[in-house]
């Protein structure tokens, strides 16, 4: 794929004696959804903190829109117009959902320190600008109600819709989404489908997704990659990747892919 | 907005009514409470904001009351000018200072900000020829518009003014897209990274507004008790500061009034107590760690605010 937007090529990530990624490729084309998936241990988050500059790689390089990022510092990654959502969720808990969500607009509603000290001209037309399009998003992602509300005092599943709300508000290219569906119930692993298709198609926004919550991962994803064990082991659309042998005998075991008959 | 606006008219009253009832004591105890707070101020942005660890307050501090006398004295600069000028430099030193924080954070922070403290208190003791060294040196009066001030009561034109500017100063940019930053970082780096923050050049602005504000207050104090001895600027100053902080609390600009006219007043209350002062200090420090985190500044918030507005039952939100 020539014109991917998103281009890991031949990554190799080592802990150690441990190999977490080994020559791992992979291509997220524009406007597509692309999946990684595989069991606990493959080496899904470790792709996404390499692709954001947070671990470095032992060998391959990382492109975004034709540009080596790899050895990037991770916010001028985020700059570019990667955001991401961490899995066990890392939001600004003391700060208000709106204010968590202006964190991530900063830069598109900026003014200078010394307006910010004298709350000079620029500084209530940029404030009200963000809020409102914080609000916008809060809308989005259905959690407009609990603007006031501090982060850590939402219920689990609003703070994953939070850090989307957050990630969306540095105006990504590509969103990278770490386990969205952790621990959300089935009703709001639907509800998360349909925002993530509604972006694709209302904003054309790149999405690649690590998780194996299979009512997502298999719902939306146009193309999906297996990993196991730091090695990329299936890739294909949906279809393709639930009939492959080797992705039935990593999730299932020998034994239980003998009992499919795989 | 009315109750904001009585703060501020009963404030620039108070400030002008003030030196017509209080005595000359109480003006300069005045005005070392103002001179202190600015220099906790520092420590309320660097560490109580960004949540960054320093003990490197009492540095600033004595850079900045060294830098404008040593600029006054050999070089003729008047203190109303030599006060901002070294502030800006000894804020630079801070941003440098916090370059540190790339590779180090949490404890190893501390003590490497209080090996900066231990380093330019050194420097102080051993460059006899511009500090005086290990004896000190006296600080020119400040001269402004042709008058000079010695006395508390004339200082207090001077010291009150710029502290309450630097407090607007500062509670503005709190509530501003840099103070937004700020907190973010503090609760998360990595999640303030991801959203674009470039976390290293705001922990380093924070070390250079501490920076700039200890050495501002550094420099007021000094006018204040007219001689620089070197032993007020180790590290036991730097956590004498981190104390009324604490005490004062860390999470609001007004913690750092609150803490330090504690710190200041109460050795005068506590008079017959004067050797037992350090334990009593200490016990406080112990106290508000353990019961009140966030120090006086939200007991304040807490019990007044409530009784200042009560809320309509029912009424409209």
């Amino acid at each position: 794929m020539t014109d991917a937007l998103l281009h890991v090529d031949n990554i190799t990530v080592r802990f150690g004696g441990i190999v977490a990624l080994d020559k791992v490729s992979l291509d997220v084309g524009r406007g597509s959804i692309q999946a990684v998936i595989g069991p606990n241990g493959a080496g899904k988050s470790t792709m996404l903190n390499v692709i954001t500059g947070l671990y470095a790689v032992d060998g391959g390089a990382v492109s975004f829109e034709g540009e080596r990022i790899d050895g990037r510092a991770p916010h001028t990654i985020g700059r570019l117009g990667i955001a991401r959502t961490f899995q066990n969720t890392e939001l600004f808990g003391e700060m208000s959902a709106i204010e968590n969500v202006m964190v991530g607009l900063d830069r598109h509603h900026p003014y200078n320190l010394a307006i910010g000290m004298s709350h000079g001209p620029g500084y209530r037309r940029s404030e009200i600008a963000a809020r409102r399009e914080a609000g916008d998003l809060l809308a989005l992602v259905g959690i407009a109600d609990d603007a006031a509300v501090a982060a850590a005092a939402l219920p689990f599943g609003k703070q994953r819709r939070l850090e989307l709300a957050r990630a969306l508000a540095t105006r990504p290219k590509v969103l990278l989404l770490d386990e969205p569906a952790a621990g959300l119930r089935a009703v709001e692993i639907e509800s998360l489908n349909l925002i993530l298709l509604n972006l694709r198609a209302e904003q054309g926004l790149t999405i690649l997704l690590v998780d194996h919550v299979m009512a997502l991962v298999m719902a939306i994803s146009d193309r999906i990659s297996v990993l196991n064990f730091g090695r990329k082991i299936a890739e294909g659309n949906p279809d393709t990747v639930r009939k492959s042998p080797e992705v039935i005998r990593a999730y299932l075991g020998e034994k239980g892919a003998h009992a499919l008959g795989a | 907005m009315i109750p904001r606006l009585a703060i501020y008219v009963a404030g620039i009253a108070g400030f002008f009514i003030a030196p017509h009832y209080l005595a000359e004591y109480h003006l300069f105890q005045i005005c070392l409470i103002a001179a202190t707070a600015l220099v906790v101020l520092g420590l309320v942005a660097v560490t109580g904001l960004a949540g960054q660890i320093s003990l490197a307050q009492s540095a600033f501090v004595g850079l900045g009351g060294y830098g404008s006398a040593i600029l006054a004295t050999s070089w003729g600069v008047p203190l109303w000018a030599s006060i901002p000028l070294t502030a800006f430099a000894v804020a630079f030193a801070g941003f440098v200072l916090g370059q540190l924080t790339l590779r180090i954070s949490g404890h190893y922070l501390a003590l490497a900000t209080m090996a900066f403290t231990a380093i330019v208190q050194l420097a102080f003791i051993h460059s006899d020829p511009v500090t005086g060294g290990a004896a000190g040196m006296p600080v020119p009066p400040f001269r402004i518009f042709g008058l000079t001030l010695t006395t508390g009561r004339h200082l207090y034109y001077v010291i009150l003014p710029a502290t309450a500017l630097l407090f607007l100063l500062v509670q503005n940019v709190m509530q501003s897209r840099f103070g937004r930053a700020l907190t973010a970082i503090r609760q998360s780096e990595t999640a303030a990274e991801a959203m674009g923050l470039n976390v290293l050049r705001y922990k380093a602005m924070a070390f250079a507004g501490s920076g700039f504000l200890g050495a501002v207050g550094g420099g007021l104090l000094a006018s204040l008790s007219t001689y620089l001895d070197p032993a007020q600027f180790g590290i036991t100053q730097s956590v004498y500061f981190l104390a009324v902080a604490v005490v004062g609390g860390m999470s609001s600009p007004f913690g750092a009034i609150i803490g330090s006219a504690m710190f200041i007043l109460v050795p005068d209350l506590l008079q017959s107590f004067q050797s037992y002062l350090g334990l009593v200090f200490a016990l406080l420090l112990l106290g508000f760690i353990v019961l009140r985190p966030n120090g006086l500044a939200s007991v304040r918030l807490s019990r007044y605010l409530n009784l200042l507005s009560p809320r309509p039952a029912g009424g409209r939100r």
